[in-house]
């Protein structure tokens, strides 16, 4: 029985996803990364006399986002590829892709159990800078009731928009770790490509504002060319609009998540498509 | 060394892999464009050269992961420490790679335009000989030529601070204190007066140097227009102050008693 011979199955991509969830949440990465993320986040207050710019409440918001965006990225990278590998090293893959599985429910499969892990270490990275900004401000109330005259400045709900988004970014840069897997022989380059994928994805829309217009042909149609490849991770960063005007357009909001996922299901599909055709 | 040229089955995957990427990237590129337009005229995104400057400092890293707001302030220690050393480059550079990395807080451009405005032209008097060896004419090309340095500065900051009030007047103020141009400093004065958010000393300053350039009739008129906006309750308004003024005024420019400013 060949995996031609059953159809897509939901519920072997979701066994796939736990098996993959709990195997990233015993590793002790995960748990050394979120506990380096939440510790900074927690000692955010305690950096407040390194303050000179922006209000207390946003410097701890950036301070917050920093070490989500930071360690996050490092998580996403090293687990998706060392959860990937690790199958393909201990020889688990054969064993389970000598069953009936497609292996679009092995990658997509893969990909939801690290997406799930990512989604824990945001909702505990944003549930306590959030806790730790709504305790904040309330003493900053107490001390200062003037400047709080319409009520709390902080729009909680912005936090949570920016912190599912920095979980959507986190999706498409999994997404790309799993198709730079699908065809590479190792770990360590698959992460070390992750790591430079990820650079450019953040900086391609300044490859795109200098070399875009330059008069070579052939290099502004190269570059072009790459700021189409890439994502544009830049996108995703809306923290700097936190207690500032009016907020988050929700209409913004909802182009960026629909643009993340869709490039999650582009590169998954493209993952599915190279690992197809790799000879385990 | 070998080199083993990929299989044209592998060629193929990843020409496959590009094209499809670059399809994708070419569809998305309508839901993505209005979205990034947005994203982009509300923050200032990081630039070339803050990214190109801060290679050489080894932050690029921080800068990308999202701690630009404490690299901008580990950087303005740093600037610090070249400002209390009086290294006029060092702090120069220093101070334009702070607002590079993040140009969001005005603090960093008021005090970054400061140090290069006021201290710059100190430490430039002192290395050519000290107060009373330099002459005049050079102290004064000192000034001027770092209050152009610092007022391009602030002009910068206008980019991503549109029409702020408080850049508005630290040009005045750098008209006013370093060059005594006292005609430019009235009129950066009134600019920043008209915004809804300036102090109100912005307007009490212009109405003065009006006073100063002897051209009372056109301060006392601009006072009468100033005094119904102030808020009578709010001390930093000053409307006494300001009442007192245009009484002074009335008397300088013999107002007969009939015509007098009488406030409702």
């Amino acid at each position: 029985m060949t995996a031609d011979s059953v159809p897509f199955s939901f519920s072997r991509l979701s066994l796939i996803a736990s098996n993959t969830f709990l195997e990233a949440v015993r590793q002790k990465l995960f748990n050394f990364l979120l506990l380096l993320a939440i510790g900074l986040v927690a000692s955010a207050q305690f950096f407040r006399e390194f303050n000179f710019g922006s209000s207390e409440l946003k410097f701890i918001a950036d301070f917050g986002f920093g070490a989500l965006v930071f360690f996050g990225s490092a998580l996403t990278i090293t687990t998706t590829a060392q959860l990937f590998f690790s199958e393909i090293e201990n020889r688990t893959a054969l064993t389970l892709l000598a069953k009936p599985i497609w292996r679009s429910e092995f990658v997509f499969g893969k990909f939801l159990g690290v997406f799930a892990v990512i989604g824990v270490f945001c909702a505990l990275t944003i549930g306590l800078m959030m806790a730790l900004l709504w305790h904040r401000e309330g003493q900053l109330m107490q001390i200062n009731p003037e400047s709080f005259e319409a009520g709390r400045i902080l729009q909680y709900g912005d936090l949570f928009m920016v912190g599912v988004l920095q979980w959507l970014k986190f999706g498409v840069l999994s997404a790309i770790v799993l198709l730079i897997a699908s065809f590479s022989n190792t770990n360590l380059y698959t992460v070390v490509t992750g790591f430079f994928a990820l650079v450019i994805c953040h900086l391609q829309y300044l490859a795109r504002d200098s070399w875009g217009n330059v008069d070579s042909i052939i290099l502004r149609t190269l570059v072009r060319g790459l700021g189409y490849i890439f994502p544009n991770f830049q996108l995703f960063n809306l923290g700097d609009e936190i207690g500032v005007g009016a907020g988050i357009d929700p209409a913004v909001f909802g182009r960026i998540t629909l643009y993340a996922v869709i490039y999650i299901f582009v590169f998954g599909g493209l993952a599915v498509y190279s690992f197809r055709k790799r000879e385990i | 060394m070998l080199l083993t040229l990929p299989s044209p089955r592998a060629l193929r995957t990843g020409v496959t892999l590009i094209l499809s990427l670059l399809v994708a990237g070419l569809s998305l590129r309508p839901l993505e464009a209005p979205a990034w337009e947005q994203v982009r005229a509300k923050q200032p995104a990081l630039r070339l050269e803050s990214i190109k400057d801060a290679l050489g400092q080894g932050v690029t890293v921080g800068l990308i992961g999202g701690f630009r707001a404490i690299v901008a302030d580990f950087f303005w220690i740093r600037t610090n420490f070249v400002w209390e050393q009086n290294d006029l480059p060092a702090t120069q550079t220093s101070i334009k790679l702070v607002t590079a990395i993040d140009p969001r807080p005005t603090y960093f451009w008021l005090n970054g335009s400061r140090m290069i405005a006021y201290d710059m032209p100190n430490w430039r008097i002192d290395k050519a000989g000290g107060y009373d060896r330099v002459p005049e004419s050079v102290k004064r090309r000192f000034d001027l030529e770092q209050s152009k340095v610092a007022m391009n500065y602030l002009n910068e900051a206008f980019g991503f601070h549109p029409a702020d009030p408080l850049i508005r007047l630290e040009i005045a103020n750098i008209y006013l204190n370093r060059l005594k141009d006292t005609e430019s400093a009235a009129q950066n004065y009134k600019i920043a007066a008209q915004h809804p958010d300036a102090p109100y000393y912005a307007a009490r300053i212009y109405a003065e140097l009006l006073r100063k350039m002897n051209r009372n009739t056109e301060a006392y008129a601009y006072l009468k227009t100033l005094y119904p906006t102030l808020p009578k309750d709010n001390l930093q308004a000053m409307s006494q102050v300001v009442l007192g003024r245009i009484s002074e005024l009335e008397d300088e420019l013999a107002i007969p008693v009939e015509q007098r400013f009488r406030p409702e």
